[in-house]
């Protein structure tokens, strides 16, 4: 008897060797030859012929190839700004790019608005600048993606007075010196803004027929999880812009500067705000466009920083080891520690989101892969830079007391501590087979609330307990 | 009779986005649905579904999510946006201007 899985997975080969298929795809095509030669031996037909019969009917691979690379990577830029040919969707977009261009504006004004309250001058307030710096980013991405997804207009509108509402009580509360809460509520407004992006990416949770309300709209796993790779390469497109953006700049600062212009002003007071708050916007839109291209970065990414930060930590640990005084006495070393636990946690984050878990054969088990390992390893060391921290924490608690900082560095070592743990207990489950990788993943989305929770805690509670210092 | 490739084109973003307004449902389950309405005579080819749901995906009329059949097999779902359904009305509307105007010919022909 002819071995039928064997020629499956010859189909396959053929099938991804054309290039323009990916692991996903491919998935959906077996699972659909699959369901097609069961219902053909259900008809009768030996399991050969349904399977000559069910590749058949899938059609020519070269055709559906064609078809597939016509919106695959190829020609990315191309298509991006040229309209299709289906007069529907080409209207659609230019609509899309013009409404994105008009949003790049409005975020670059807004940033304007302090000016008309006599606070021009950036660096004179730079901390005016930096709690709004968020609101001015976001609320155009907000705007966008409420289109985007037609979102309903009433619930939308009442989400979205969220940003007026931050925008009054940051600029409502005062800020003394030396200026700490003002600082912790700059750096964790983004965190609470981003909650609100989350909620227009994945639009309200609404209680369908047989579906727990956690697992539809904005609080569905698989959602956070795509916005987490939305953000991800969102901030990837916006460095690669910003960068563009800057040689730019430069460019026609120097030409200027040639013809005896003083082009700075302009472009510091007008070009580069616009441009900046401008930025988000547009990183959306592309990655909203084009999701097939940077699906294939993510991994490639997640790859390189993973055991790198590896031996990050690793070094970290050793230097504690080597010289543990530093890190109790020297508060700059704890908060390069917290900072790099960030870093790693998003790192975490985005392997996951980058993991083609959902790629797995239907008859194999999930196949637990040398990354997987990598990750674990990476979690562990962050789990005792976390504990290093913490103690460290506990003890400049001790010596010198409460304070905003330390309160607000206790409050997320913990969490991140409590994070890092789950994550543990579900990499050690996955090994052992007793879960799937989706249970890790569902767990772990659930959990960013957590940090949503806190961050809004930071930006509210944080300057009335600490009377505004 | 064959359905000639032009109209069949044309056709399948209506018909695809109508089916997904009625219920979430995956490739295979589409394509033989649009048999069963069809009496067979409107007979896609399987595999090109799908970059045609990819695109509509990319579009932003459809989402998809990964589910477990009861038979263990995932398959990928799909779910109609609110933007594909103001599309699917549209296209529908578009549609049944051209089968009015039609049906009122065939009136006119045998004389009814």
């Amino acid at each position: 008897m002819v071995d039928l899985e064997s020629q499956i997975r010859q189909w396959k080969t053929h099938v991804y060797s054309t290039g323009s298929i990916g692991q996903n795809d491919l998935e959906e095509l077996e699972s659909h030859l699959r369901d097609s030669m069961d219902e053909l031996a259900g008809r009768g037909l030996s399991t050969e012929e349904a399977f000559l019969l069910a590749v058949r009917r899938m059609g020519d691979i070269e055709v559906i190839h064609e078809e597939f690379s016509k919106i695959s990577t190829e020609d990315l830029w191309r298509q991006l700004l040229v309209p299709t040919d289906n007069p529907i969707t080409a209207r659609r977009n230019r609509k899309e790019l013009g409404i994105v261009i008009g949003l790049a504006i409005l975020g670059g004004l807004l940033s304007k608005v302090p000016a008309l309250f006599g606070f021009g001058d950036m660096d004179a307030h730079s901390q005016l600048y930096l709690r709004n710096a968020s609101i001015f980013a976001f609320f155009p991405v907000a705007i966008y993606l409420i289109w985007k997804r037609s979102l309903p207009a009433l619930r939308s509108l009442a989400v979205l007075s969220i940003f007026p509402a931050s925008a009054m009580l940051v600029n409502a509360y005062p800020s003394y010196e030396p200026h700490h809460t003002g600082l912790l509520l700059s750096l964790h407004l983004p965190i609470v803004l981003l909650f609100v992006l989350l909620y227009f990416f994945g639009g309200p949770a609404i209680k369908r027929e047989g579906q727990h309300l956690y697992a539809t709209g904005w609080r569905n796993p698989n959602t956070r999880l795509n916005f987490v790779r939305f953000v991800g390469e969102s901030f990837i497109y916006a460095i690669l812009i910003g960068m563009g953006g800057m040689v730019l700049i430069l460019l026609t600062a120097g030409t200027f500067d040639l013809i005896k212009i003083d082009a700075f002003p302009f472009i510091t007071a007008w070009i580069a705000p616009l441009g900046f708050f401008g930025l988000f916007v547009v990183a959306a839109y592309l990655v909203l466009q084009k999701k097939n291209l940077i699906e294939s970065i993510a991994p490639v990414l997640a790859r390189i920083f993973t055991p790198l930060f590896l031996l990050v930590l690793i070094s970290l640990i050793i230097a504690f080891l080597v010289t543990p005084n530093q890190a109790y006495e020297n508060r700059n070393m704890l908060i390069w520690f917290d900072v790099i636990l960030a870093l790693v946690l998003a790192l975490t984050l985005y392997s996951m989101s980058s993991k083609d878990f959902t790629s797995t054969n239907t008859s194999a088990k999930s196949q637990i892969t040398f990354w997987d390992f990598l990750s674990f390893g990476l979690i562990i060391s962050a789990v005792i830079v976390d504990a290093i921290a913490l103690s460290g924490i506990s003890m400049r608690l001790s010596a010198y007391g409460f304070s905003a900082n330390r309160t607000a560095a206790l409050g997320e070592n913990l969490i991140l501590l409590v994070n890092l743990l789950l994550l543990c207990v579900g990499y050690v489950r996955y090994f052992l087979q007793k879960q799937t990788f989706q249970e890790i993943v569902v767990m772990q989305m659930r959990f960013l609330s957590v940090y949503g929770i806190w961050a809004t805690c930071v930006v509210v509670v944080f300057p009335l307990l600490f009377g505004f210092r | 009779m064959n359905i000639p490739k032009d109209l069949v084109a044309a056709s399948a973003t209506p018909i695809i986005l109508s089916i997904l307004h009625g219920e979430d449902s995956y490739g295979y389950a589409i394509i033989r649905k649009v048999q069963d309405i069809s009496d067979s005579q409107i007979a896609w080819t399987d595999g090109m579904l799908y970059p045609v749901l990819h695109r509509l995906e990319t579009a932003g009329f459809i989402d998809s999510y990964w589910k477990k059949s009861d038979n263990g097999r995932r398959r990928k779902y799909y779910h109609i946006t609110a933007a594909g359904i103001d599309e699917c009305e549209l296209l529908v509307s578009q549609w049944e201007v051209v089968h009015r105007a039609l049906h009122k010919l065939l009136q006119e022909k045998t004389g009814y």
